[in-house]
């Protein structure tokens, strides 16, 4: 739960406003992304459409994916102008 | 003729009742967890299982002013919700009694939002109960079936002519499968004739009419009129009951009923799902030895005061499980009511209250166990620990969040689907305005999926009242020097902004509130099941446009939103796409500025393809907008202090086929109705290129 009760008002619900971050949804994926590093041309089309934020440009402007939030919708793959992302099925 | 027995829902139930009672006029809004009665009626009528006009209101006010008006005219009347859209009927609720309207209304109970959930408890009939409507609940999802054709024969009789509300519990009975008997509609036929209104509005047939206008003076007269009425109904309702079981072969009672009462020195009293439960913990306390009874109040309003009396000389003690809670009385609100028929007798028993299951809590028969235990215990020593008592129950852990290093206001990790484009729009939305920023959020997908990963507040405003919210927050901020200081947005659904939302917004913008409202319009009500909107396009499938025999999706064109606000000369009005992210980016900043320099109200809205709604797969959510540009269906324009611009012009514009044949709610289209769609497409796109080419709007 991310509400907590207020302490100065009693009953008062708050919204937590100090949270960090979000729910570990690996577990939703069917298919996994995979960076093919060869045929990436570091576009950045992958970060920008991703719907959950889960890839992110390191320093070189190499796409990375924080697999922890990736939900494997594929948006990345199917965006890439280089197909250079594979959906591979989980559990492979 | 056998009768057809099959597994559903409650809801579907309900929906056999009115379909097997021929309702001819049906006016509907969904919410959760009413929405299935309408899709399912939805579904009959396109099949041609029921020949009805079905209504798809902008909401739940005008849904019961359409019934009102329905039935007024002389047609037999449904609908069906519950929460917070009973609330917003309420004083529809109060018209339908003046009027003697015999509507009948489903109520999937929910809680009402003092805290949110779609979980259920009699908050939301709770306020309405004491309006003058016959109040019933029930218990199986046979009963649901077989009271709304009760319903209607109770409340069209010329002895009451009053509407009913048929209350089922939310999940435990909606969406729970039972075994059901389905009469037979030559059986139901001859059992429930054709409505014929008394006194219908209807100049060609009739010279006088009800009315809701009386002398001060009158009124006591008549109040005390109805509440003769109203407890005249019992009979009613009695005879109804012997004249369906004689028939159909089922009886739940009458305004009670009795479960093992026979002998019993103790008491408790249920209503709805939970007796079921309760049933089985008489029984085991029984198996003890005990001598305890259970009464299920079946209907609250006309109140069973005879049948509780009539228990309450042979008791030593009554417990009432309550559903709801009368606030600053201290307790329920059956529990009152309890008390209160039995207050003058002679002698009366203690009467203790358990308050259970608020919000969609379980009632267990742990749960009612205990309370029966308790009931007994002050039979035998004549002294209750305590008058009322609630039951609660501690919450599962829930997993902490990835902590992580983060800059966008909205974290990864959230409960939006997989491939979410309101996701994609969300985030760009946040980077763009930053943490100084409110979020005004009327009911939609993102309430649920995305204030529990974002930094910055996120307002849950009432469904039509969240423009109105956006205002009272920027007077606020305005009268204490603030209004620079901080972006104040909408983030809403297409149904909170075309539909239910829109009074409010044009409201504001007529009155030059410098608020943003940010729309993302993923085309039909998809937080409640892809029922259709106003914004959703001809000929699309939705769960309340369906394609049968009959229907064949959505008949209508969508609502040209840019005019609309156009017409109330805003200074900044814009389309654009999660598929064009540089343009929706600049155009929400472009918003953002006019806001802050105090030039009026910025409406921007945004395209959402949804896989879930639209019937792609989720990879293609961006494919499918930038197709929605290219192809013409989804123009991006730009209107600034009355000049509209039209952002991105292909070269030539792509056959809508490439569009539509991506999205299986278009599949059934046949070549013809794609060229409608082609040739509206087109000539709309000209439309937008002509006023382009005029420079300013002339009204500007």
């Amino acid at each position: 739960m991310s509400e907590a009760e207020s302490k100065e008002v009693k009953g008062m619900i708050l919204y937590r406003g100090e949270r960090h971050g979000g729910q570990n949804v690996a577990n939703w994926r069917i298919f996994r992304p995979e960076i093919d590093e060869d045929k990436c041309v570091k576009c950045g089309l992958c970060a920008q459409y991703c719907p959950e934020g889960a890839v992110t440009l390191d320093e070189d402007g190499k796409p990375q994916i924080d697999m922890r939030f990736c939900k494997g919708c594929g948006v990345c793959a199917n965006e890439c102008p280089q197909e250079a992302i594979d959906m591979v099925k989980e559990g492979r | 003729m056998m009768p057809e027995i099959d597994v559903m829902p409650g809801n579907k139930a309900v929906a056999h009742g009115v379909r097997l009672a021929r309702v001819e006029v049906i006016p509907v809004f969904p919410i959760t967890p009413q929405t299935t009665i309408v899709e399912y009626i939805a579904s009959f009528i396109a099949d041609g299982e029921l020949d009805a006009e079905y209504i798809h209101s902008e909401g739940e006010h005008s849904c019961l002013g359409m019934a009102v008006g329905a039935s007024l005219a002389g047609a037999r009347t449904f609908t069906a919700t519950c929460s917070q859209g009973l609330a917003y009927m309420h004083e529809v609720v109060a018209q339908a009694v003046s009027y003697r309207t015999p509507i009948v209304m489903a109520v999937a109970n929910r809680v009402l939002g003092w805290y949110w959930s779609i979980g259920p408890d009699y908050s939301d009939v709770m306020p309405e109960w004491n309006l003058g409507w016959v109040v019933n609940f029930v218990e199986s999802n046979q009963e649901a079936l077989d009271m709304t054709l009760q319903l209607y024969k109770v409340a069209e009789d010329k002895r009451i002519s009053l509407p009913a509300m048929l209350n089922l519990d939310g999940f435990y009975l909606s969406y729970s499968q039972e075994r059901v008997e389905i009469p037979d509609q030559e059986a139901v036929d001859g059992w429930l004739p054709p409505y014929e209104a008394i006194h219908p509005v209807d100049p060609t047939v009739s010279d006088s009419w009800p009315s809701a206008l009386i002398p001060p003076a009158l009124h006591t007269t008549y109040r005390r009129k109805y509440e003769e009425v109203l407890q005249d109904s019992r009979e009613v309702i009695e005879e109804v009951g012997r004249s369906f079981h004689e028939t159909f072969g089922r009886r739940y009672g009458d305004l009670a009923e009795e479960y093992r009462c026979e002998d019993a020195d103790s008491l408790m009293v249920t209503m709805g799902s939970m007796t079921t439960a309760a049933r089985r913990v008489v029984d085991r306390l029984r198996s003890q030895g005990e001598k305890i009874g259970l009464l299920k109040l079946r209907f609250m309003r006309p109140f069973p005061a005879n049948e509780l009396r009539a228990l309450a000389g042979q008791v030593d003690s009554i417990g009432v499980v309550d559903r709801v809670v009368l606030h600053g009385t201290g307790g329920g609100g059956v529990f009152t009511d309890v008390k209160a028929a039995l207050y003058n007798l002679d002698e009366r028993p203690p009467i203790m209250n358990f308050i259970a299951g608020m919000g969609g809590d379980d009632i267990s028969i742990d749960d009612l166990y205990g309370m029966g235990k308790k009931v007994l215990r002050t039979s035998k020593t004549g002294r209750m620990d305590r008058e009322v008592e609630f039951i609660e129950h501690k919450v599962p852990p829930s997993p902490e969040p990835v902590k992580i290093e983060w800059d966008n206001p909205l974290y990864p990790g959230s409960a939006g689907c997989a491939g979410c484009g309101s996701s994609i729009i969300l985030r760009r939305m946040l980077k763009v305005l930053g943490s100084d920023t409110v979020v005004v959020i009327p009911p939609c997908c993102g309430t649920i999926n995305y204030p529990s990963v974002s930094k910055v507040p996120f307002v849950l405003a009432n469904y039509a009242a969240a423009a109105a919210f956006e205002t009272g927050f920027y007077r606020a901020y305005r009268k204490k020097g603030k209004a620079d200081k901080i972006y104040l947005t909408s983030y809403s659904g297409d149904g909170g902004t075309v539909d239910i939302g829109l009074q409010a917004i044009s409201a504001a913008a007529e009155r030059g509130e410098s608020i943003m409202w940010i729309c993302y319009d993923n085309e039909a009500y998809m937080n409640t099941g892809i029922q259709r909107s106003s914004s959703t396009p001809m000929f699309a499938f939705t769960t309340s446009t369906p394609v049968g025999e009959v229907w064949k999706g959505k008949p209508q064109r969508r609502k040209n939103m840019v005019l609309i606000m156009a017409a109330h000369r805003i200074p900044y009005i814009a389309t654009a796409s999660l598929a064009y992210l540089p343009d929706l980016e600049r155009k929400i900043r472009r918003a953002a500025e006019v806001t802050r320099e105090g030039k009026g109200f910025a409406y921007v809205h945004i395209q959402q393809p949804c896989a879930v709604g639209w019937y792609f797969p989720p990879e293609k959510t961006v494919e499918v907008g930038r197709l929605a540009v290219q192809t013409g269906a989804w123009p991006l324009l730009e209107v600034e202090d009355g000049s509209l611009k039209v952002n991105v012009k292909p070269r030539e514009l792509r056959p809508i086929g490439e569009y539509l044949k991506l999205q299986r709610r278009f599949r059934h289209l046949s070549e013809e109705q794609i060229q409608v769609v082609q040739k509206e497409v087109s000539s709309d796109w000209e439309s937008w290129l002509h006023l382009e080419k005029m420079g300013r709007l002339p009204w500007y």
